[in-house]
C-alpha cells in the first residue's frame, strides 16, 4: 500500500511541477540584424515593467519581476549583438546585451499592452558617413546623432483586425465572433512581421474594443503607414459558402474627394513648395498619379497574398476581387482587405478558431506583403 | 335561339378582350422606358394595369454556386417608372419561387424609390435592411448587386442606384460595403 501511495505522490508533484511551469511568466529573447540597424526583441507572456540604459558598449534592460521568469532565448542572427547575459535581483532582472562596439545610438518601442519590446541599434559612424551636412572638423555632438535616427525611424505597416467591441462582425453557428478571430490573426501576422522585416506594426485595435471605420483610416495616415491590410472573416447568406478572397478598392468619384484629402495632409510638405501659376494643376496631376498608382500597388499586394493563401491556407481559392469596402476608402497608402475564410460555414468556422488555421492565414499574409515589399 | 345568341355573343366578346390583351402584349419587350415618368400614362395606361402583367428578370442567389441567377416572373405594370421599380424589388423581397435564394430580409420593406434626371434611382429601405442583414461581405455584396442588376436590367436607363435606409446615405450596408457611393451593375456576377 505505501509504495503505491508513493508513486502517485510523485507522479502529482511531476504534475504540479509542468502545470507550474506552464504558468510560469516567460521571456523569449532574440536578435536579429537588418541592413541598417540591428534589433533585438523580449517577447513576454506577462506585460513587462522596465527601463534601459546604455553603457559603453552594453545595454542593460532591467525588468521588474516579482516572480522568477522562465527565460528562452533563441539562436541569435546577429553580428553587432555578442551576447546577452542576465541575473536575478530580488525583485527584478537585469538583461545585460553585449554590443560589438559602443558607437552606437539605440531605441525601442513597446506594445499596447507591454508585452514586447523592441529594441533597434544603429552604429554611430554609419550615420557620418552618410550624412553630409556636418562639416568634418566638427565634434561629435549628441544632439545631431538623436535627430539623425529620428529621421531613420522605422517605417509602419498598419494591420486592422475587422470589427469589435459592440460591433461583433459575422457569428457562427458554433457561437464563434469574428471580432475574436480577426484580432487573433492579427496578433499573429505583427509577430511574424517585427520579427522578420524592418518595419513596425501598428495595429488599429489590440484590444476588444470599438474603432469607427473612419478611425482605421486615419491611424494609417497618422503613422504615414507603407501599406493597410484589413483582416475578416466572411459570411454569406449561403451556408456552403467557402474559400478565401482578397479585395482592392474599387474606386469612385466620392472616395477621391475622401482621398485626396489624405493624400494632400500626408504630403503636405511637398504640397506646399509647389509654387507658381500652375501650382494647382501640378498638384492634381500628382494626386492622380498617386492615386492610380494606389490602386495599381494595391492590386499587386492583393495578387501577391492571394497568391500564398492558396498554396498555404488549403480555403478555395475565390480570387482577387474589388468592392467599394468603407475601410478602404480615405487611407492613403496602398491597402487590402482580407476574407480569411467563411465563419457562416461551420467546418471553416473551426478551422478559424485553430492557432494551426490562424498561422497559415497569418503566414501567408506575411509572405505576400513581404514579396510586395522587396 | 337567345342561347345561340347569348353564346355567340360571348364568344365575340371573349375574342374581343383576347385580341385587345394580345394587342396590349405586342407593344413589344420595352425594355427602355423615357426617364420621364409620365410617358406610361402619356401612352393611355390606366386603371387595367393593375391586372396587367409583364415578364421581367430577377436575380437570386444560389445554393449551388457564388453566382447570380435569372429568373424571370410576371410582375404587375405599374404606373410609373418608381412605381415599375418598387414592384420589381417587392418581388426580389418576396423571394424566389424557384428554389434560389434572397439575401435580402424578408421584413424589408421600401419607403420609396426616387430618379433623377440623369437616369440615378434612389432607393429608400426600411431599417430591417440593415437591422436584419446577414452579416458579411460577401452576403452584402449579393444583396446590393441581387438588387441593382434586377433594376438595372430591366431598365436600361437607370446608371447608377443609390442605397439609402430609412431615407439617408448609410456608412455602410452592414459593416462592410460603403452606401455613400452610387452603385452601378455587375453583370459579371451573373451566370446562367
Amino acid at each position: 500500500m505505501k509504495k503505491e501511495w508513493l508513486v502517485f505522490f510523485v507522479c502529482f508533484l511531476f504534475i504540479q511541477g509542468l502545470l507550474f511551469s506552464q504558468k510560469m511568466p516567460s521571456i523569449e529573447l532574440g536578435a536579429k540584424d537588418y541592413p541598417d540597424f540591428s534589433r533585438v526583441f523580449l517577447e513576454s507572456s506577462n506585460p513587462l515593467s522596465l527601463s534601459i540604459e546604455k553603457s559603453n558598449s552594453y545595454i542593460m534592460v532591467r525588468v521588474r519581476a516579482d516572480h522568477p521568469f522562465l527565460i528562452n532565448k533563441q539562436a541569435f542572427q546577429s553580428s553587432r549583438v555578442k551576447s546577452v547575459e542576465w541575473g536575478r535581483g530580488s525583485d527584478y532582472y537585469i538583461f545585460t546585451i553585449k554590443l560589438d562596439n559602443k558607437d552606437f545610438v539605440h531605441q525601442h518601442s513597446i506594445s499596447q499592452d507591454s508585452s514586447v519590446v523592441l529594441i533597434d541599434i544603429r552604429p554611430l559612424s554609419m550615420d557620418y558617413e552618410n550624412n553630409n551636412d556636418i562639416p568634418n572638423n566638427t565634434p561629435p555632438d549628441s544632439n545631431i546623432s538623436t535627430s539623425i535616427s529620428r529621421e531613420q525611424e522605422l517605417k509602419t505597416i498598419v494591420i486592422d483586425p475587422g470589427h469589435g467591441g459592440l460591433e461583433t462582425g459575422a457569428e457562427g453557428r458554433f457561437g464563434t465572433n469574428e471580432k475574436t478571430i480577426t484580432l487573433e490573426i492579427a496578433l499573429k501576422l505583427k509577430k511574424i512581421i517585427e520579427r522578420n522585416l524592418p518595419y513596425r506594426v501598428q495595429l488599429t485595435r489590440e484590444e476588444d474594443v470599438d474603432v469607427s471605420l473612419d478611425r482605421r483610416a486615419a491611424i494609417a495616415n497618422n503613422y504615414k503607414a507603407l501599406v493597410f491590410i484589413s483582416i475578416h472573416a466572411n459570411g454569406s447568406y449561403r451556408k456552403m459558402a467557402h474559400g478565401s478572397e482578397t479585395f482592392f478598392m474599387s474606386l469612385n468619384a466620392t472616395d477621391e474627394e475622401i482621398r485626396k484629402l489624405a493624400y494632400m495632409e500626408n504630403n503636405s510638405t511637398e504640397l506646399d513648395s509647389i509654387k507658381g501659376d500652375n501650382a494647382d494643376d501640378i498638384k492634381l496631376i500628382l494626386w492622380d498619379m498617386a492615386q492610380s498608382s494606389y490602386i495599381r500597388q494595391s492590386s499587386i499586394l492583393a495578387e501577391k497574398i492571394q497568391t500564398k493563401l492558396n498554396s498555404l491556407s488549403g480555403t478555395l481559392n475565390r480570387g482577387v476581387k474589388q468592392a467599394p469596402f468603407k475601410v478602404l476608402t480615405g487611407v492613403a497608402c496602398p491597402a487590402v482587405l482580407v476574407e480569411t475564410a467563411f465563419i457562416s460555414n461551420p467546418e471553416e468556422e473551426k478551422k478559424l478558431t485553430t492557432n494551426e488555421f490562424q498561422n497559415s492565414i497569418a503566414r501567408a499574409i506575411y509572405l505576400g506583403l513581404a514579396e510586395f515589399l522587396e | 335561339m337567345e342561347y345561340k345568341k347569348l353564346i355567340l355573343l360571348s364568344v365575340l366578346f371573349g375574342l374581343l378582350i383576347i385580341l385587345l390583351v394580345l394587342f396590349f402584349m405586342g407593344q413589344g419587350k420595352e425594355k427602355t422606358p423615357e426617364i420621364a415618368s409620365s410617358d406610361l400614362l402619356d401612352k393611355g395606361i390606366s386603371g387595367q394595369q393593375e391586372m396587367e402583367t409583364k415578364p421581367f428578370v430577377l436575380f437570386f442567389l444560389s445554393e449551388e454556386d457564388s453566382w447570380l441567377h435569372k429568373e424571370e416572373r410576371e410582375i404587375s405594370i405599374g404606373t410609373t417608372l418608381e412605381h415599375q421599380i418598387e414592384r420589381i424589388i417587392e418581388e426580389l423581397i418576396r423571394g424566389s419561387e424557384k428554389g434560389l435564394l434572397s439575401p435580402i430580409p424578408t421584413e424589408t420593406k421600401i419607403r420609396g424609390i426616387y430618379i433623377t434626371k440623369k437616369g440615378v434611382v434612389y432607393v429608400d429601405f426600411s431599417p430591417e435592411f440593415q437591422k436584419d442583414h446577414s452579416s458579411g461581405s460577401s452576403a452584402e455584396i449579393s444583396s446590393i448587386f441581387s438588387i441593382v442588376n434586377s433594376i438595372a436590367y430591366n431598365f436600361q436607363s437607370i446608371k447608377k442606384v443609390f442605397i439609402l435606409i430609412n431615407g439617408t446615405e448609410q456608412e455602410t450596408l452592414a459593416g462592410h460595403i460603403d452606401l455613400r457611393r452610387p452603385f452601378l451593375p455587375r453583370y459579371e456576377l451573373i451566370v446562367d
